[in-house]
């Protein structure tokens, strides 16, 4: 697939690609934004809360999968997905979650960024809820060895966790999801339309790559979970 | 797998909850006094349970946890999610600790080990076979049922708070024991340790709830032969051989995938095991999920 030719590609100077259009859209202002939204309902900022509260608890004990976003001290952002049985994420007290850190591509965006700047953001999703959850808060690594015994899976125990102290927390409204139609099974025929993962990632990695074997090597990893 | 509807959630004792769950579609299967069955979780968490209701009664299955502060997910589910009239999905009993004949029982209990003791009291009452329970846990308060096998048992049952106590001298327990006794023993690892050391093996029987901790020599990788289906399997050195069967295709059923349940029991036609499971494979039976080959292969009737 080659670039639109509106678009140029250039490295940063630390080395990030980014794609910038040459007539870029209008910028708008914080009052810009403002003015065009409006003002939030007291109501939706009430409904923010500094700890887990039951209905949180239960919500994040069902919750099998959530995207995490960091950012490093420059700003550079980062958000990844995380997920496992439905309360993977432990609730250790009304202010401290940890999620556990299970084996992936050892990039570790998460953990370098956290070390510059600790701030986290974390929506939960519950398959078949179209309410999500979010929490807000402060992150640290972890080995604290009563922590990791709640996150053993058969004899495979995660080597690191991410201790998460709540900051905020609140349900976000399901409209998105209601939109996105995320939890209707016909939705899943978009999927059909896009080329494998393998031959995907061998188009970027360029020539020489056998897309069939990067399905296997995925196949592979996905059959090793722990 | 059989259904049930979890008829009532009743706090037994501090951080014991015990469930009944009734059959929803007729009478469950039978069980024998040192069952447990599989309950498959809403959070697709299995955990096995010792049933500790009355096997004359075929409507419901009664259970008790302990809340685990530890908990990976099971005890925390059963002691804050789940809700009555929820559906849940139980495996058929398994008994690895069945109650054998003998003219006179010894029953040992620590905490929520008193579940599978219980149907093994009353069934030893009913037959008028001579039966005593010590009945161990560190506070009154903590120990399920306390009230009603007193109420029910009196004499029978001595109940032991460690607290004020302390242990009991399983020795000198051991010491004053008609020899003919066989004894009973469900609790954790100290009170089996204690046990193992007090009474002679061949009278003793035990039940733990977690894999006893126990070094094995390192992962190595084995051929599995399913005979029915003439398939050959690599079992790789960092996947166990259950993990490596149902990848290949066979669906070998499992549950606490620790050497404790039972459910991944294969029958073994040629090659030798190295049995890594807590519950003793009887001849010719291996644990798919803990247990590895000690011969390259293993020729399994699948």
């Amino acid at each position: 697939m080659s670039a639109l030719p509106t678009h140029r590609r250039r490295p940063t100077p630390e080395g990030v690609f980014v794609t910038h259009t040459s007539t870029r859209p209008r910028r708008l202002s914080p009052a810009e934004v403002r003015a065009r939204l409006g003002e939030p309902e007291a109501m939706i900022e009430a409904k923010i809360i500094d700890h887990i509260d039951e209905h949180f608890r239960r919500f994040i004990a069902h919750s099998p999968f959530l995207a995490l976003a960091t950012a490093d001290a420059a700003g550079r952002a980062d958000c990844s997905p995380r997920g496992d049985y439905p309360g993977f994420v432990k609730v250790l007290d009304e202010r401290t979650l940890a999620i556990p850190d299970r084996p992936g591509n050892k990039i570790a965006d998460s953990f370098r960024n956290l070390a510059e700047n600790d701030g986290i953001g974390l929506l939960f999703l519950i398959p078949g809820m179209r309410e999500t959850l979010r929490v807000n808060g402060r992150a640290y690594p972890t080995d604290e060895p009563d922590v990791l015994a709640r996150m053993r899976i058969e004899t495979k125990q995660p080597e690191l966790a991410l201790v998460v102290d709540v900051a905020e927390a609140y349900f976000h409204c399901g409209r998105a999801l209601v939109r996105s139609r995320l939890w209707d099974p016909a939705s899943h025929a978009l999927a059909d339309e896009l080329p494998s993962a393998g031959e995907m990632a061998a188009a970027q990695l360029g020539p020489g790559i056998d897309p069939a074997a990067m399905n296997r090597g995925l196949e592979d990893a996905y059959r090793k979970l722990y | 797998m059989q259904q049930t509807i979890v008829e009532r959630i009743d706090r037994v004792a501090e951080d014991v909850v015990s469930l009944t769950l009734r059959g929803a579609t007729g009478p469950l299967a039978p069980w024998e006094p040192g069952a447990h069955i599989d309950l498959a979780l809403p959070n697709w968490l299995t955990r096995q349970y010792s049933l500790c209701g009355d096997p004359a009664d075929r409507e419901c299955y009664r259970i008790a946890a302990r809340y685990e502060p530890l908990s990976r997910g099971g005890s925390e589910y059963l002691h804050r999610f789940l809700r009555r009239g929820r559906t849940l999905d139980v495996s058929l009993p398994r008994n690895h600790f069945p109650l054998a004949p003998a003219p006179r029982y010894l029953f040992l209990a620590g905490g929520i080990g008193i579940t599978p003791i219980l149907p093994m009291l009353r069934a030893a009452v009913a037959a008028e076979i001579p039966a005593s329970l010590v009945y161990v846990g560190q506070t009154l308060a903590t120990m399920p049922f306390a009230d009603e096998l007193r109420s029910s048992h009196g004499d029978r049952v001595r109940i032991v708070a460690t607290r004020q106590q302390g242990r009991p001298d399983l020795a000198d327990l051991a010491s004053t024991l008609d020899p003919a006794t066989v004894v009973y023993c469900c609790g954790p690892a100290s009170m089996l340790a204690a046990a193992q050391a007090a009474f002679p093996a061949e009278r003793l029987h035990t039940e733990r709830f977690h894999p006893a901790v126990r070094s094995f020599a390192p992962d190595t990788p084995f051929e599995a032969v399913c005979a029915r289906s003439a398939q050959t399997i690599q079992v790789p050195a960092d996947e166990s051989l259950l993990e490596a069967l149902i990848h290949a295709g066979h669906p070998v059923a499992s549950g606490c995938r620790e050497g404790v349940c039972g459910s991944c029991e294969l029958t073994v036609v040629a090659g030798e095991p190295e049995h890594r499971d807590d519950i003793g494979a009887p001849a010719g039976r291996m644990y798919a999920c803990v247990s590895r080959a000690l011969s390259p292969r293993l020729v399994l009737d699948l």
